[in-house]
């Protein structure tokens, strides 16, 4: 056993830490500029501008190490925002299962990030059952257009997309994971209406999208027809690292003490409440464990072996710590966590830590709720059968 | 042993029960709460006309004799809609200041309007620094002659820039922390030198940050003998927990029934998700919240109306339990509801967002148990 990285990833997070400080974004710039020259720099560096795309299409082709390093820094900030539904989602599907003619068409574009994309999976009557999905496509009786009809919810930019990328019902006569396809459509076309949900916070980002015989080229179908939910799948296996999120809660943790020591209580601060203290000191001592549980799945799947029973935990506990962090920073704000107009109120992260407390009650929600993600532990992990 | 309430009791009960059921549907309130100035005005009449502003005040003060049981079984309706009208601003905290220790003058001038619907009152109490302590106070109050002058600042103050006046907690001796020497000043919110601004809480409410400078007020406007405002504050705070808690008690039932009914609704996986024994137990331990943080609210409330010795250690017990049970059934009802209940369509979200403001007001759950061991 040995926690030390090796000489090469010290130099490369080296590299990665002066390349983040080096272009960091300064109050004088332009934001959007920046963040176009960010990615022309960080494509120079060697892929760094699509960090999960293979050598093979212009990427950095990172190890699993590399990976992490680059989560654990950039989790500090200043990288620019990037929906990651083209570059992080769907471009490796593309690369996985498109063919050539796809590959050419989309890849250049998500890479410039001048194509925005949109994820259709979720439908009303399909959440943590993603497999019961109902929005059908039908193929036209030349083969040449599918027609597709339904519904798909909590699709996040749908409003801002050009395009979505969506699993479709081709075929319902199989078990329920048979019979999806991958489908690419423009958003921008008749038959496609984007209604807005407004959640929790008062924020819009999600949608409902509804689909009324939107007319589908069959080359914009993605591998074969019926196999959507295999390359939905395979997709999940490129979060392997960095889904808990523990870098970002690590960095929220020293966050978070350093607002708690911003709050007065008596002669001191928050900080030096025994009570408040030891809830902090209860969620780090529970960061530690499960960095190193996010390690144990990096040194297996650096060594090319299949995801060990440790990493079955680590959304489940990952999400978790996020909610209590931002539990914990609303507490913090005490009765200015509920200011909620544009007087300011109290101390400045009072505001912003009740809306990231409640977009937090999200993550045990999407991706599988966290009910059903131990159903799936209890059953491959721990091998449990259902008697009849 | 009787926990049976007074026919009297039970007609106001269905009275609040009856107007939420015709007037508080979920749209309502948030246009309601959108709107200037940020509740309905005519219910306020209304609330008036039925004689609720008056319950909690003596026949004497102008009130209808009413008690602690009283308040809470209105503000237990008032839980089950999410009410927005200032009640707790005015009439709990507000009044609860006057009925303890206001003179017979500043009773007949402010009470009996109020109760009429025709006055609003205030309390302004917290300050950026003082976090949930009462006694925490640096605004000051200098004599001058017959007249005090106020210079300072309060903060999230609940209803302020819709008030007539202004209850405010000020120094007229000692430190920062000390327990005596806060005096109450019955303040014009359109005093010069007062700058009062409003803005929305997340629950949908309204507070106000408020500035005074060289504010000029005589001294018959302090409510109370001089420095002895803290017990006055703490008795009238103690009547705003009570109300609050039962404000929460019947916010949670809401929030358990809704997620028994959709939990049997939505189907996944082929089955009801109230097939699933991990719902179900989850459910349970929702309904366990609510009944146990009941069961607690009756104790104090029954402690406080018969001003027992132990009520204030119930008060902090009452607090720190419903804080905690309310963010509990709060998280667990969005957490069954699944993506929906991340929505605002849906009135839960609106129910757990005040139960979150419910445990910071009057001090949260850590504060109370800290003062329960204390």
């Amino acid at each position: 056993m040995d926690i030390e990285l090796s000489a090469e990833d010290l130099a490369f997070q080296s590299e990665v830490q002066e390349f983040l400080a080096a272009n960091a974004h300064t109050p004088d710039q332009d934001y959007m500029q920046w963040r176009m020259d960010w990615f022309a720099k960080a494509r120079k560096k060697g892929g760094w501008d699509v960090p999960k795309w293979s050598k093979e299409f212009g990427g950095p082709g990172w190890t699993p190490t590399q990976h992490y390093i680059w989560e654990k820094e950039t989790a500090k900030g200043g990288t620019p925002l990037d929906a990651p539904f083209g570059p992080g989602m769907l471009a490796p599907v593309l690369m996985a299962y498109g063919n050539k003619e796809q590959q050419e068409r989309f890849l250049p574009d998500i890479r410039a990030r001048k194509v925005h994309w949109c994820q259709g999976y979720s439908e009303p009557g399909a959440g943590s059952d993603l497999a019961s999905l109902k929005t059908k496509a039908e193929l036209t009786a030349d083969g040449k257009h599918y027609i597709v009809n339904g519904t798909k919810i909590w699709t996040t930019i749908a409003h801002m997309a050009d395009w979505i990328f969506a699993l479709v019902r081709t075929d319902d006569s199989d078990i329920k994971q048979r019979g999806i396809t991958f489908l690419l459509m423009p958003m921008k076309q008749p038959g496609i209406e984007v209604k807005p949900i407004i959640t929790l916070g008062g924020a819009h980002s999600v949608n409902m999208v509804h689909f009324t015989d939107v007319k589908v080229p069959v080359e914009d179908r993605v591998g074969e027809e019926g196999e959507g939910w295999t390359y939905a799948k395979g997709l999940l296996q490129h979060e392997r690292t960095g889904i808990a999120g523990i870098s970002r809660s690590l960095v929220a943790l020293e966050g978070l003490k350093h607002k708690a020591s911003s709050v007065p209580r008596g002669n001191g601060t928050l900080m030096d409440d025994p009570k408040f203290r030891a809830k902090v000191a209860e969620l780090e001592v529970d960061l530690l464990a499960v960095e190193f549980t996010e390690l144990r799945s990096l040194a297996s799947a650096s060594a090319g072996a299949a995801p060990g029973p440790e990493s079955s935990i680590l959304k489940l506990k990952g999400t978790e710590i996020q909610q209590r962090v931002a539990k914990l920073t609303v507490e913090a704000g005490g009765i200015y966590s509920s200011a909620w107009g544009a007087v300011p109120a109290g101390p400045g992260f009072a505001r912003g830590g009740m809306s990231s407390y409640l977009a937090s009650r999200a993550y045990t929600i999407y991706g599988g709720a966290s009910e059903v993600q131990k159903d799936v532990v209890a059953k491959n992990v721990l091998g449990i059968k259902r008697s009849k | 042993m009787n926990f049976d309430i007074t026919a009297e009791q039970q007609l106001v009960k269905d009275s609040v029960a009856r107007f939420i059921t015709d007037n508080y549907d979920l749209e309502a309130r948030v246009a309601a709460s959108a709107a200037t100035p940020g509740y309905s005005e005519d219910h306020w009449q209304t609330f008036a006309e039925l004689g609720w502003l008056g319950l909690p005040f003596a026949e004497a003060d102008g009130g209808f004799g009413g008690d602690a049981i009283d308040t809470m079984l209105i503000f237990e309706e008032f839980g089950k809609g999410l009410v927005l009208e200032p009640y707790m601003a005015s009439v709990v905290l507000g009044g609860g200041v006057l009925r303890r220790a206001g003179s017979d003058a500043q009773k007949e001038t402010f009470i009996a309007p109020m109760v009429a619907g025709e006055l609003k009152l205030a309390v302004a109490y917290s300050e950026l620094q003082s976090r949930f302590d009462l006694h925490d106070v640096t605004t000051a109050a200098r004599a001058d002659g017959s007249d005090y002058v106020l210079n300072g600042a309060k903060s999230m103050v609940l209803n302020a820039a819709t008030a007539d006046h202004l209850i405010v907690s000020a120094r007229t001796s000692g430190g920062q922390m000390d327990k005596d020497g806060i005096s109450l000043f019955l303040v014009p919110r359109e005093a010069d030198g007062v700058d009062c601004k409003g803005f929305p809480t997340v629950d949908g409410l309204r507070a106000a940050e408020i500035e005074f400078k060289d504010v000029r007020v005589a001294a018959s406007q302090m409510v109370g003998a001089k420095g002895t405002g803290l017990a006055t504050l703490t008795g009238a705070i103690n009547d705003g927990i009570l109300a609050i808690a039962a404000e929460a008690v019947g916010a949670m039932e809401v929030l358990y029934k809704d997620t028994v009914e959709y939990t049997q609704e939505r189907e996944q996986f082929d089955h009801p998700m109230s097939d699933f024994q991990v719902v179900q137990h989850r459910l349970v331990e929702m309904f366990m919240e609510y009944e146990t943080c009941k069961s607690l609210l009756y104790r104090a409330t029954l402690e406080s109306a018969q001003d027992a010795p132990t009520a204030q250690r119930t008060i902090h017990a009452l607090k720190h339990m419903v804080g905690k049970a309310g963010i509990f059934v709060g998280e667990n009802a969005v957490q069954l509801h699944g993506g929906m209940g991340m929505t605002e369509e849906l009135r839960i979200a609106h129910y757990f967002k005040r139960l979150l403001v419910i445990d910071a007001q009057f001090g949260n759950s850590d504060h109370h148990l800290e003062l329960f061991a204390a």
